[in-house]
């Protein structure tokens, strides 16, 4: 048996069902080769004349890109043991795969082959991506304010409640926080890793009980163009984006400075047509640039949740729960919970005008009446009963009900007090 | 001229009582000299450090300078315990007074219940030594009737009660003493107060009424004290002002402070009543701050800020190994260094009062200027402060820039000494019922029990849903406990608890 039949016969359990394994072992071996890549034999597809007037890939593509890479002839041999090897830590992993234009790969994502750069090889863990809802791309900055954050969770608890996919590119910051907000809701969500899948970043979204495992626990995907062990660099998680914006309807960019990756995102979703929208910030925050200057080009302006789902097909329109802006702070549920009556009104009031970037302990001294002791004691109080929150900038109003209030009283003798001991630490 | 003694061909044995200081403590050393006929010369054994062994060359050009006569014979000086490392100069005057007996020079009857200490210059004047309070203290532990001591620095000796302090100049006036020709001269005491008060207050610091509240809270539970906030914010001046706030310290630990810093040429070396206050530069290394060094351990920053304040700033700057090397002593309120030959320990009751930065750029929670620090770098600068020395820190709070606007214009903040005055009231109030001087290191049962079961109903739920340790339980009690005091109540309530609880939140603020 030659190896290139034992890779044919491997990629049986990695490629989707509509894909043929022979054409993924042959494209694999020939990606596996000093100097390429699958953008490489995409390019040369493209150079050959090929389907030049697609408008998109078709299930024939993949045949046509095998033939590419059959003509270059010696993929029998050491290239195929490569792309064994390839192939059994994809297995390894649960990772399945699909060619573009194949059924197992988005639609959405393949408009525009070959001249808009879909990627070759799609792999993925979890959900198929082919069969999710239409997606909305949150995207922004790492290093977010509370503001960024809070707005992208409340657009993606809209989006995925709605039954839309949000699709982010799995980073720390505002990624994170779109990701986090659309688990446990019927959209779902999709990770756009900018590595391998064998690599493990960000490390604290890739570490057991990290972010990736509760996206692919909830019934989420996580995918990557990439080979298994490819690591993340800036080229590759810059060429990331242009898949966010391609498994996207709608892309959102929530917060970005002036070279944000986010940028590269609304470009190429603007390349394929799609919306482009941005949300409105700070003029004087640095973080605000990105989105800033997409408003100045024309992107159209996400004032709320309601704006996003209406650019989304097939959903229903008006007013959706959870669709008002002001709840990114607004005033929490008026449970008439024993906490709420402690914060004092002129604190309240400071806190509601803070909104959601918050406002310094210090600066709510100075509205309280009763001086430093007594503030520090309301916010112990209100932090239990869950109607504030600690954020970077101080303290800020919990969107949402307030936590429910604490367990019948215990009797203290029942309670675990005492000096530590050593299993405590 | 004195015409003198023939020498005696029979065995002499002389015997002079001295100190050797280990760490801080002075340890008793015979000094047994024994003269001989045989080829010339000076052999100093039991383990003498470098400047011990030097002595014999002080010591012989001293005696020939003032009158005496360095004997031609052979002379073995043993240093007993000899397992016991011998250092510095002290034991100049020792060897001195023993060659003179010993070649009959002197009679030396009063070194019967004398212990002797001194460093001996060429010319024959007595120069005073480090130390000397360690020295006095540990000869009236030995049970000496009295100390001679160089006249240079003997006043710190007086300090001490219990022990009769002979001052002598040179090397003839130490001869004479011993002798019983002279009377001692009387010692003028140690001045007190020699350290000028620091030239801060607390008034000086404007806005940051929170910072303030856990800068009061902290100094009168004797709280170790994390402030974190963006450069400028103030932090570091209200880490400064922390002592301003502490109680006179009562005698005993005036000693003990002026021990150490005798020791290590510390601003406290005469007995002070203020407290001390270190700050070492965030580049600190571990020795600087826990002490050590070859020969004796020389005391350390820390042991400098003993019944005192050590001010760390930039806390997340200082490397790792520096802050590992604070978590026991802040634990045990002692230094322990481990030698080979001995073991050291150096006294280190310190109150913490800590600065840091919030990130590596700063800017983290900065109302106006933007932090540049990505997510993973921040977590990963904060992870420096590993757990177990940061559960040891009680009080935390966040800082923010006050806006400039509230910086000009008089001063509308609370002086020092007002805010001392409630710190002092507050120790004072729970001192018969905690059995200790502060909240931090009283015994468990005495704070658990004098919390009512509101409180303690409020600290076991809060916790449990902020997400807090079952340690931060006990330290959160001894926070509290502290604000009862503060506010003069017999019972911690629910009121303290929620304060506490907010001066110590889980994790890092911002």
């Amino acid at each position: 048996m030659s190896a290139l039949d034992g890779a044919a016969r491997l990629a049986h359990g990695v490629a989707h069902a509509d894909t043929d394994p022979a054409v993924l072992a042959t494209i694999l071996a020939w990606t596996c080769g000093p100097g390429r890549s699958p953008d490489v034999l995409r390019r040369r597809y493209r150079d050959a004349g090929e389907g030049v007037t697609d408008s998109a890939a078709t299930p024939g593509t993949a045949e046509h890109l095998a033939r590419i890479a059959r003509d270059d002839g010696g993929l029998d041999g050491p290239l195929a043991e490569v792309a064994c090897r390839v192939l059994s830590r994809w297995s390894a992993r649960g990772v399945r795969v699909a060619i573009v234009g194949d059924g197992g790969y988005p639609g959405r994502l393949a408009e525009g082959w070959p001249d808009l750069d879909p990627p070759v090889l799609l792999a993925w863990r979890g959900e198929p991506p082919a069969t999710s809802g239409p997606g909305v791309a949150i995207v922004g900055a790492r290093n977010a304010t509370p503001y960024g954050t809070a707005v992208a969770q409340l657009l993606a608890t809209a989006v995925a409640r709605a039954g839309g996919r949000v699709v982010s590119g799995g980073a720390v910051g505002i990624d994170a926080a779109a990701h986090g907000a659309a688990l446990g809701l019927p959209g779902g969500t999709t990770v756009v890793l900018g590595c391998g899948h064998d690599v493990p970043y960000p490390v604290p979204h890739a570490r057991a009980g990290g972010l990736f495992e509760r996206v692919l626990d909830d019934g989420g995907t996580l995918v990557s163009e990439l080979l298994p062990e490819v690591g993340a660099h800036p080229g590759v998680i810059r060429a990331r984006n242009r898949i966010v914006a391609g498994l996207a309807e709608v892309t959102v960019v929530v917060e970005g400075g002036g070279r944000s990756g986010a940028l590269l995102t609304a470009t190429a979703a603007a390349d394929r047509g799609r919306e482009v929208m941005a949300v409105p910030g700070d003029i004087t925050a640095p973080g605000s640039a990105a989105p800033l200057r997409l408003l100045a080009e024309g992107a159209r302006a996400c004032t709320g949740p309601r704006d996003v789902l209406e650019l989304l097909p097939g959903m229903p329109r008006g007013e959706h729960r959870g669709a008002r802006a002001t709840e990114v702070a607004g005033p929490p549920s008026r449970s008439p919970t024993l906490a709420h009556d402690a914060l004092p009104a002129a604190v309240h009031r400071a806190l509601e005008r803070a909104g959601p970037r918050g406002l310094a302990v210090e600066d709510l001294a100075l509205v309280h009446p009763g001086g430093a002791a007594a503030l520090l004691a309301v916010l112990t109080r209100a932090r239990i009963a869950g109607s504030v929150e600690d954020v970077v900038g101080g303290i800020r109003l919990r969107a949402g009900p307030a936590r429910p209030p604490t367990a019948p009283p215990v009797p203290p003798a029942a309670r675990p007090l005492g000096p530590p001991r050593p299993s405590d630490r | 001229m004195q015409t003198p003694a023939r020498p005696r061909t029979d065995r002499r044995l002389t015997v002079v009582d001295t100190l050797t200081l280990v760490g801080i403590e002075a340890r008793p050393v015979r000094l047994e000299c024994a003269v001989s006929g045989g080829l010339p010369g000076l052999r100093l054994v039991g383990l003498p450090d470098a400047a011990v062994r030097e002595a014999g060359e002080r010591v012989r050009a001293a005696l020939q300078r003032s009158g005496f006569r360095w004997p031609p014979l052979r002379i073995v000086v043993n240093l007993a315990p000899a397992d016991l490392p011998k250092v510095g100069t002290g034991f100049d005057l020792p060897l001195a007074l023993a060659v003179l007996a010993a070649s009959g020079q002197i009679d030396g009857r009063g070194l019967d219940g004398s212990r002797v200490h001194g460093e001996v210059g060429l010319d024959g004047g007595l120069r005073a030594v480090p130390g000397l309070l360690a020295v006095a203290i540990g000869a009236q532990q030995l049970g000496a009737e009295r100390l001679l001591v160089p006249e240079q620095g003997a006043s710190i000796a007086t300090a001490v009660s219990g022990i009769e302090v002979w001052p002598a100049r040179d090397l003839v006036e130490a001869a004479a003493l011993v002798d019983r020709r002279v009377d001692p001269r009387p010692v003028r005491p140690a001045e007190r107060s020699a350290v000028p008060v620091p030239g801060v207050d607390l008034s000086e610091v404007r806005g940051q009424p929170v910072g303030r509240r856990a800068v009061e809270v902290a100094a009168a539970g004797g709280h170790h004290l994390l402030l974190v906030g963006p450069p400028g914010c103030g932090k570091s001046m209200l880490a400064h002002r922390m002592v301003t706030l502490l109680p006179d310290l009562p005698h005993q630990e005036q000693l003990e402070v002026a021990t150490v810093h005798g020791i290590a040429g510390g601003p406290h070396a005469v007995p002070t009543a203020r407290p001390p206050v270190r700050a070492p530069q965030s580049g600190v290394t571990a020795a600087a701050l826990v002490g050590g060094g070859g020969g004796i351990a020389r005391p350390g920053e820390l042991s400098l800020a003993h019944r005192g304040v050590l001010v760390l700033d930039e806390l997340l700057e200082t490397p790792r190994p520096v802050l590992d090397a604070l978590r026991q002593p802040l634990e045990e309120g002692r230094v322990v260094i481990d030698r080979a030959r001995s073991r050291v320990v150096l006294p280190a009751k310190v109150q913490l009062a800590a600065t840091t930065n919030p990130c590596p750029c700063g800017m983290l929670g900065h109302p106006r200027r933007p932090c540049a620090c990505r997510p993973d770098r921040i977590d990963r600068y904060r992870s420096r402060l590993s757990g177990p020395l940061f559960d040891r820190i009680d009080v935390h709070v966040a800082m923010r820039p006050v806006p400039r606007e509230r910086l000009t214009g008089p001063s509308d903040a609370e002086p020092s000494a007002v805010v001392a005055a409630r710190v002092a009231r507050a120790r004072a109030f729970g001192r018969s019922r905690r059995g200790s001087d502060v909240n931090r290191d009283a015994p468990w049962e005495a704070v658990r029990t004098s919390a009512d079961s509101g409180a303690l109903r409020l600290l076991a739920d809060g916790l449990d849903v902020l997400g807090a340790s079952a340690r931060a339980h006990e330290r959160c009690l001894r926070v509290a406990r502290t604000i009862a005091d503060l506010d003069r109540s017999d019972t911690v309530e629910e009121e303290h608890v929620a304060e506490a609880m907010a001066l110590r939140l889980p994790g890092l603020p911002t």
